[in-house]
């Protein structure tokens, strides 16, 4: 009788545990899918769910929110998505919130993404249906990764030729590559050109320093940047320099053209400046002229001391002191 | 001639052997609705059937976790999907591996244990002896068997199925570094409802195919003392083949009704 009492607690013990152990791994799953909990209803509508499943899980903003628990079509190619989304997180979902099919990990489940957007909007409540995006299908990147090898492999090719080429020096790259007295050309090139940068460099800074050691309130620079009256003056000027300018070439031209009529002409300017027989009887006359002057010089000395004259020049001499 | 005529019989004897294995069944359900309820000697059978193969179970649904966790990790591990070691072991371990693992280990011990019982009883003219006293011997000895049989397995299963998911916990603990609290997060993630209750379903029935067929190869032992080994050896044998044809029709209607 002990025996039997013994076993049939013993009996108690191991069937409650089994069913406590049942029950309870029963209502942790049926938790995650929020079956025991309050839990609000939403709506999404697709026109591709990827291989969404029912149970599939739903996140906001990356947090288990739900699961999947309805995959409608209506119409011709949308399809509805019901989703049971537990209170506590539902109630932080707004109206405008956003929902996309997505892939939990690389190769992992299909999940429902709700996505917040910024503005301020009522909660969703049960019923509503939300916004969606289509994001690109693993199909389509498939198909787009397909072009991109086709190009990749096209690019390579002629890679491939090109850096052939420029291998067997061909081209200008190749050229530069390998031929190696173009690299010291080139190097020169670029020290010279250092050197100019280096010397531009100065330069403009001297040419800063000039600029900035400008007074532009006092100096002429200044008055003529800053003052509208001394500009208006300076246009003037130049306005008039250049009706003068306009003057000069004008008179050139004729002073040119009465030049070319001298040279050209007989009269007496011409003969003046081209005949040298009439140059050399000046020069023999200024010479004649210059001997009879010096013996009309000696004539008059002479005449001085002429006992006719004398008595004149000697009044000329007291007049002279007295004045 | 011979030969086919050889293959006719046993053919010919394996139809019979399932039309009585079915009247068995039959008759069972017949006697299990009508009174009197032998309650005490159920009791007796669950504790026996439960309580007793709890450690055998226990080990071996241990040593199972561990070695499914030990043996899968590299192969996960070369697709970097160490993280979907939980959901793998858990829907394996809940939805099949336990279940079937679990009742062979119990058609060896429980069903071996019923016909060989059940058949020394048969031999020892104990059956025909209660008859004759008035004591329905098929109520007595093979309605609790087969009820206790049946109800007791699920359970064993859950213990053997939350002790594989322990070992494989440990193991992951251990190489993995992963937290017993994220183990059962994922564990717990990665099932659903379409996951363990066909399997609790599929249990109650390996749980009744191994009393039935215990109990029939026991009740019908023949040829004496030899007739028991026999009785015990066949017992485990058909149960083992029936195991995996219920395993088979319990996927296709699970299937069917949860889209697995």
């Amino acid at each position: 009788m002990q025996k039997s009492t013994s076993q049939k607690i013993k009996l108690g013990i191991f069937v409650i545990l089994g069913t406590v152990l049942l029950v309870s791994a029963l209502y942790f799953i049926g938790n995650r899918q929020n079956l025991f909990g309050k839990s609000i209803k939403l709506h999404a509508q697709f026109a591709n769910v990827n291989g969404l499943q029912l149970g599939n899980n739903v996140r906001y903003s990356g947090i288990n929110a739900g699961t999947v628990i309805g995959i409608e079509m209506t119409g011709q190619s949308q399809i509805v998505v019901s989703m049971l989304i537990s209170e506590k997180i539902g109630g932080r979902i707004q109206k405008n919130a956003i929902a996309t099919i997505g892939s939990d990990g690389l190769v992992g489940s299909m999940i429902v993404n709700i996505i917040p957007r910024k503005g301020e909007f009522p909660s969703v409540i049960s019923g509503d249906t939300i916004a969606t995006y289509s994001k690109i299908g693993a199909d389509d990147m498939l198909t787009t990764l397909n072009v991109t090898n086709e190009n990749a492999a096209i690019l390579t090719s002629e890679l491939l030729e090109i850096t052939n080429k420029v291998l067997e020096g061909k081209g200008t790259v190749g050229m530069l590559i390998n031929d190696s007295i173009m690299a010291d050309d080139l190097k020169q090139s670029v020290f010279q050109l250092k050197q100019a940068s280096t010397s531009a460099s100065k330069a403009m800074a001297e040419l800063n320093g000039i600029i900035s050691s400008v007074n532009y309130e006092e100096s002429v620079a200044g008055l003529l940047l800053s003052d509208t009256a001394s500009a208006q003056k300076m246009r003037t000027v130049v306005d008039n320099l250049e009706q003068s300018s306009v003057n000069i070439e004008a008179m050139t031209r004729s002073l040119g053209t009465y030049i070319s009529e001298i040279k050209e002409g007989k009269g007496t300017l011409n003969y003046l400046t081209q005949d040298e027989k009439f140059v050399k009887d000046l020069d023999s006359t200024l010479t004649n002229i210059k001997e009879a002057t010096y013996r009309l010089n000696e004539n008059m000395e002479a005449l001085k001391h002429n006992f006719f004259f004398r008595g004149y020049f000697r009044k000329l001499e007291r007049q002279n002191k007295k004045n | 001639m011979a030969a086919s005529l050889q293959i006719f019989q046993k053919t010919k004897a394996f139809f019979i052997e399932i039309g009585d294995i079915s009247f068995f069944a039959l008759r069972f359900f017949k006697e299990v609705f009508t009174k009197p309820f032998e309650f005490k000697e159920l009791m007796r059978q669950c504790y026996h059937m439960g309580n007793r193969s709890l450690l055998l179970v226990g080990v071996t649904g241990f040593i199972l976790g561990l070695v499914f966790t030990l043996q899968s990790r590299p192969t996960l591990m070369e697709f970097g999907a160490e993280s979907w070691m939980p959901s793998m072991v858990s829907i394996s371990i809940v939805r099949e591996i336990g279940p079937v693992i679990i009742a062979l280990i119990c058609a060896g011990r429980i069903g071996s244990g019923i016909g060989a019982e059940l058949g020394s009883m048969r031999v020892t003219e104990q059956i025909d002896a209660m008859e004759v006293s008035g004591t329905n011997p098929f109520k007595y000895l093979v309605v609790t068997r087969i009820v206790a049989t049946t109800l007791m397995l699920p359970l064993l299963i859950v213990f053997g199925d939350t002790i594989a998911l322990i070992g494989s916990a440990i193991v992951e603990n251990l190489k993995g570094a992963v937290s017993y609290q994220l183990y059962f997060n994922q564990v717990f993630d990665a099932l659903k409802f379409s996951d363990i209750l066909p399997a609790t379903v599929k249990s109650f029935f390996f749980g009744f195919a191994i009393g039935l067929i215990g109990c029939y190869k026991g009740y019908h032992c023949k040829k004496g003392t030899v007739g028991v080994g026999e009785a015990s050896n066949s017992a485990v044998v058909y149960t083992s083949m029936l195991l995996f044809v219920i395993d088979f029709i319990a996927v296709f209607v699970s299937d069917i009704f949860f889209e697995v």
